[in-house]
């Protein structure tokens, strides 16, 4: 089984990097995920001392620096979606599972390639936005460590989040097997969910709490929630469970209808 | 180093699209695969290569179901659909992924690209490449693994004349090295130049498996061509004497049921004089034709009302 894992990674690595919306996914989530990050930090320092006490107290020197993720996170999306679609919008897939015709081995090369390429990409993302961020922040000496409280878990969670969101991505993918109707369907789960939670607020705040752009908030604060609706924002040990659940739940019906036919 | 198919079967619903097909592929000889449309040849290819699971009965390879293949690569070399391929990537990139799943040299990717004449395309998008150049790149990558056995699914689709005779070429040399090659087309005379074994299915059904020579001669007669300047006299005669007789041209007669020697005989008995005498045998086309016409699923309307 190993040795053709390993070939199965490799042929699944060199489709990742040889085709073009890697490159344009990837290099989008940079751009606006580093890029409006540090337009925000800048507009920060500059209009500082005219901030009141209340919103000075408020500043997030770590959340704001992520202030473009959420288009990194689209993007993000996008490339796993495409990462499966294309092949079923093109029928190379058939050539694909008569090159690789273990669906199982198959499925698994696509998922490991897939997440690593993710982790290392969003990290490096996350760091660099960080960093660049406090850079600007050290000249009103605003920054902060990534030593301090909760700021490695938090900038390091900002990059697992988004390999997170590429997965969804991906498992939707392969479960619609159509471009347009996996990235709408992406765009809903993760970003315009939340009505539907807000709907059902009467009866519980759990849907509320299962929302992964509230996840999101919780393992990227560095402060415990507070102000209004802090039910609604799950603790970092749930939202660190609804990442888990999103992973098997999509990447599980999608490897349940990726091996069951062609 | 066979294909065998034993007692296939493919049910879709209620229609079923095979129905216990059995026969064997054997190597060392180019095998024609016809058949009308609809009549289940790419669901038995797609059995054969583990894309659609059967309902009953097994296809196996070299003895074993495709899907156990541990690197299928270097053991089959299959062109279904040339057009399976991401037109964003290069020839070259397309081959890389491949070769990788076998493990294959890249040393393997330069020979493909070569001997399928794509070596100058090689770093191109396939987005680029006309129906001929993806039809190489297919071919390129059935031949990637160097593979005992092809299965070809009409590899002369969209070649250009020079391609057509490259490709027969090939496939001949493929089987002279003891290969087992599988094709399939619907072009006749092209089979009738490169096969030299038929396996015709229809509906579902294997209506023929045998040699190629054997194959036409069970399934279309030849005629008598007949050239004379009294054309309609002498085609009253040989009714008479129990020929089937059809008037080709002007001066010609195609005619069925009598020998040669008996034409002769007849025109020089009643005094006709013959500027044309001569046996034709009859074309794959005819025979397959002959063969295939109450199970072709989508035959064409004949033009009845204006006839």
């Amino acid at each position: 089984m190993s040795a053709p894992l390993g070939a199965a990674l490799r042929a699944e690595w060199i489709k990742l990097r040889s085709v073009r919306s890697t490159y344009i996914t990837v290099g989008i989530a940079l751009l606006l995920g580093l890029g409006i990050g540090l337009l925000d930090v800048i507009s920060t320092v500059h209009n500082w001392s005219g901030m009141n006490a209340a919103d000075r107290a408020s500043f997030d020197p770590v959340g704001n620096t992520f202030s473009g993720f959420q288009f990194g996170e689209l993007a993000f999306g996008a490339l796993g979606v495409l990462a499966i679609s294309t092949e079923y919008g093109t029928d190379l897939i058939r050539t694909t599972l008569v090159t690789v015709p273990s669906r199982r081995l198959l499925y698994t090369a696509k998922v490991l390639v897939l997440s690593v390429f993710a982790l290392i990409v969003c990290e490096t993302c996350a760091f660099s936005a960080f960093l660049l961020g406090q850079a600007v922040l050290s000249h009103r000496n605003l920054d902060v460590g990534l030593a301090h409280g909760h700021v490695l878990r938090a900038v390091g969670f900002a990059g697992l989040y988004m390999m997170v969101v590429t997965m969804v991505g991906f498992g939707l993918g392969a479960i619609i097997r159509h471009t347009a109707g996996a990235i709408a369907a992406m765009v809903a789960i993760v970003f315009l969910a939340w009505p539907a939670a807000r709907a059902v607020e009467s009866f519980s705040s759990l849907p509320d709490r299962m929302l992964l752009i509230n996840a999101a908030d919780a393992l990227t604060a560095t402060h415990p929630a507070t102000g209004l609706h802090t039910e609604r924002i799950p603790s970092f040990g749930f939202a660190c469970l609804d990442l888990i659940v999103y992973l098997a739940v999509f990447l599980g019906i999608a490897a349940w209808r990726f091996t069951r036919d062609a | 180093m066979t294909i065998t198919c034993d007692q296939l079967t493919k049910r879709f619903g209620s229609v079923t699209a095979v129905s216990q097909l059995s026969f064997e592929v054997l190597p060392g000889r180019v095998t024609g695969f016809l058949g009308p449309n609809g009549a289940g040849k790419s669901t038995t290819m797609r059995m054969v290569l583990g894309l659609d699971t059967p309902t009953a009965g097994r296809a196996l390879v070299c003895g074993r179901p495709y899907r156990s293949l541990q690197r299928p690569l270097r053991m089959v070399g299959a062109l279904l659909d040339a057009g399976a391929v991401h037109p964003g990537r290069t020839a070259r990139d397309h081959l890389g992924w491949m070769a990788a799943t076998a493990d294959l040299p890249s040393r393997r990717i330069d020979e493909a690209l070569d001997r399928t004449g794509l070596a100058a395309v090689a770093t191109k998008r396939v987005r680029d490449f006309s129906l001929g150049m993806r039809q190489r790149l297919g071919i390129a990558s059935a031949l990637l693994g160097d593979p005992p056995v092809l299965m070809l699914d009409e590899p002369v689709n969209g070649l250009d004349p020079e391609g057509i005779v490259w490709i027969r070429t090939l496939m001949r040399s493929l089987a002279t090295d003891g290969r087992t090659v599988l094709v399939s087309s619907h072009l006749m005379s092209e089979m009738a130049l490169t096969a030299d074994h038929l396996i015709v299915i229809g509906r579902g059904r294997v209506l023929a498996d045998t040699g190629m020579d054997d194959f036409i001669a069970t399934n279309a007669k030849g005629d008598v061509l007949v050239r004379t300047p009294r054309r309609d006299e002498l085609a009253g005669v040989l009714t008479r004497a129990g020929g089937a007789v059809q008037v080709e041209s002007v001066d010609t007669l195609a005619v069925e049921g009598l020998a040669l020697e008996a034409i002769s005989e007849i025109a020089a008995e009643n005094g006709v004089r013959v500027l044309e005498l001569s046996g034709r045998t009859a074309s794959l086309e005819q025979a397959y034709l002959a063969l295939t016409q109450d199970a072709t699923e989508f035959q064409s309307r004949t033009l009845e009302a204006t006839a």
